[in-house]
């Protein structure tokens, strides 16, 4: 049963393409760096841990999220450089603008990795949708100097496990009479959108792969398996639910923010000073995208990588720090324990709804609300004009008393370091700077 | 002012006369006049109003609709937004090209390199910035300064991409 292909009808009623960048940070690094080509290059030497590996460091064992010793015992030559997020974005940015001169459905899903529609542009093209992506691929390799992985296939599940098949530098296109060829042997957590829990459950109805999954007929799948799950489903046999969407994105679930600092510290005012700056940065974001929460989740990180946080549910939507002081300090004050040496903290906004959507209660000080409103709108603003935090609350001035990452870790990327004349500490060209001696 | 056979050309009139007409209407309307020998004098076409001063009342401005075709120093200095890196110059070994230590030059990696285009170059393991010229057989770099010598790659050259400008600030 397993060689029989999935359905036989109309074999691309659309066309998806996923596309994620190969190691992105790293790659990144190799393009401005070309000496660092072929060399293992890990990002994140200002948090402590791998935030990237380049294929070389991965070969030799290195993985995202360890620390640095562990790294020099495992690949003694690696090279450990600061993150440069904002060459990073640059990049990021470049790939989506690249993507949209081949289609305008271009749905931004994260830094490195996007879907695209293709479906119809065989013409326009005049080849197949593996010659789109080929030149897809070709074309960001050439002009970014950086290598992706492509999945095509009739969804954005079916993709995903496309690009997932054959990294780095693959191109997989999955056609509908193939599409069991690549369910067998995929175990269900592999499947996007299905969680290590699902995945248990699965197991206990008999379903172990994904092809055992597609092939259950619809009775049994609702018969046992809730809306987003019968989706991918459908998703899996070809049936696309999920459509791109091309819009910038700006619908978030949750916002995060998180920093890490060394040395560690165990003092309670710079511990919480840390993490009031959380709390605004992700605020601001979530004003950028007019959003406000209705949960806030903080989290504490200790020495030992031991996570300890909670969340808390806030009484009216919002993404004022000045409303969201009090709980963050009454969750700190719980999560918070003396003598312990903290290395992170972080700020989740939850549940976020629609800025222009709140709905308030009688028992809102709405007096109050419009007033936040308007000094925030007045902060932004001058974030706007002279930098970020040009205003900021005053629970987060201790962290000023010590610098984000003592020593070596402290080291900042060569972008915000060589400095053309007139770029400053805050603002510099809006192009990637290459690194060579010439 | 062209003379009537000159004018008839222009307007695709056969004969004189047709001009004659013209001009006739055209002094008729002031337009057009004589001087004491005969020949015609242009006269101004509009007719001249006397200013008695000005209101500001939402005359369009003239910013919006001449200022289309303009081009900013960004949109003249880069052609192709996706594929364009800067770089710091070090060397001197383009300096009778104009590109001094210390300045930046606008490269294009989407570019298809020409002979005479002063490109990026990686030969043999090593990068340069040189003027690329092609010949029937090979490849040369060649400097734009006498104290540095022409490469011809040995075993590799990789052309990362095209200088398409030098930007040097001053102040």
């Amino acid at each position: 049963m397993d060689s029989q292909p999935l359905n036989i009808i109309s074999s691309w009623p659309q066309a998806i393409l996923h596309i994620d960048a190969d190691a992105f940070f790293a790659s990144c690094e190799q393009a401005i760096h070309p000496e660092l080509r072929g060399k293992p290059v890990v990002t994140g030497r200002e948090r402590g841990i791998v935030a990237a590996a380049s294929y070389e460091a991965k070969a030799q064992g290195v993985k995202t999220g360890m620390t640095f010793p562990e790294v020099k015992k495992l690949c003694p030559d690696a090279i450990i450089l600061p993150s440069d997020y904002e060459t990073y974005s640059l990049f990021s940015v470049r790939m989506f603008e690249i993507l949209r001169r081949f289609s305008p459905d271009v749905e931004e899903y994260s830094i490195d990795e996007a879907f695209v529609d293709l479906t119809g542009l065989r013409r326009s093209f005049h080849g197949p949708y593996s010659l789109i992506a080929k030149k897809i691929q070709g074309t960001i390799e050439t002009e970014l100097g950086i290598t992706v992985s492509i999945g095509v296939s009739l969804s954005k599940v079916l993709a995903k496990i496309g690009t997932k098949h054959n990294k780095p530098h693959g191109l997989t296109l999955i056609p509908k009479r193939a599409i069991h060829l690549y369910l067998d042997k995929l175990p269900t957590e592999k499947i996007w959108g299905i969680g290590p829990n699902t995945s248990a459950f699965l197991k206990k109805i008999g379903i172990t792969t994904a092809l055992e999954f597609a092939r259950k007929d619809e009775r049994f799948i609702k018969a046992h398996l809730s809306k987003p799950y019968q989706e991918i489903w459908h998703e899996l046999n070809g049936r696309s639910v999920y459509p791109v969407i091309a819009e910038p994105k700006s619908s978030y679930q949750s916002i995060s923010k998180t920093k890490t600092f060394t040395p560690p510290s165990d003092e309670e005012t710079f511990v919480f000073a840390q993490l009031s700056k959380n709390l605004e940065n992700a605020c601001i974001k979530a004003r950028r995208h007019k959003l406000a929460a209705t949960r806030l989740i903080l989290f504490l990180r200790r020495q030992d990588f031991k996570d300890s946080g909670m969340e808390i549910k806030l009484n009216s939507p919002s993404a004022y720090p000045a409303n969201l002081f009090e709980p963050l300090r009454e969750g700190f004050n719980q999560v918070f324990r003396p003598h312990t040496l903290y290395r992170q903290t972080g700020v989740v906004l939850a549940g976020l709804v629609a800025e222009n959507k709140i709905q308030y209660t009688l028992f809102d000080d709405t007096a109050r609300i419009e007033k936040m409103a308007k000094i925030y709108n007045v902060v932004d603003r001058l974030s706007g004009r002279f930098g970020k935090q040009t205003i900021y609350h005053a629970a987060g001035l201790p962290t000023k008393l010590q610098v984000q990452h003592a020593g070596e870790r402290g080291d900042i990327p060569k972008r915000k370091t060589e400095l053309f004349k007139g770029e400053n500490r805050r603002q510099r060209l809006k192009l990637p700077m290459w690194h060579m001696k010439i | 002012m062209p003379s009537f056979s000159e004018i008839g050309e222009m307007l695709g009139f056969r004969s004189k006369n047709a001009v004659f007409k013209l001009i006739s209407k055209l002094e008729h309307h002031r337009v057009l006049e004589r001087d004491s020998k005969g020949r015609l004098i242009p006269r101004s076409i509009a007719y001249p109003v006397k200013i008695l001063g000005y209101v500001e009342a939402g005359f369009p401005s003239p910013a919006e609709e001449e200022l289309a075709d303009t081009l900013s120093l960004d949109e003249l200095l880069i052609q192709n937004p996706e594929a364009t890196f800067l770089l710091k110059v070090s060397g001197n070994s383009m300096s009778e090209a104009g590109i001094l230590p210390g300045d930046m030059v606008i490269v294009d990696r989407g570019r298809v390199p020409k002979s005479g285009d002063i490109v990026i170059a990686e030969v043999d393991g090593e990068w340069t910035m040189k003027y690329l010229r092609k010949r029937g057989d090979g490849v040369t770099l060649i400097p734009a300064n006498p104290n540095y010598k022409p490469i011809r790659p040995k075993k590799e050259l990789k052309i990362a991409g095209v200088v398409t400008a030098v930007i040097r600030k001053y102040r």
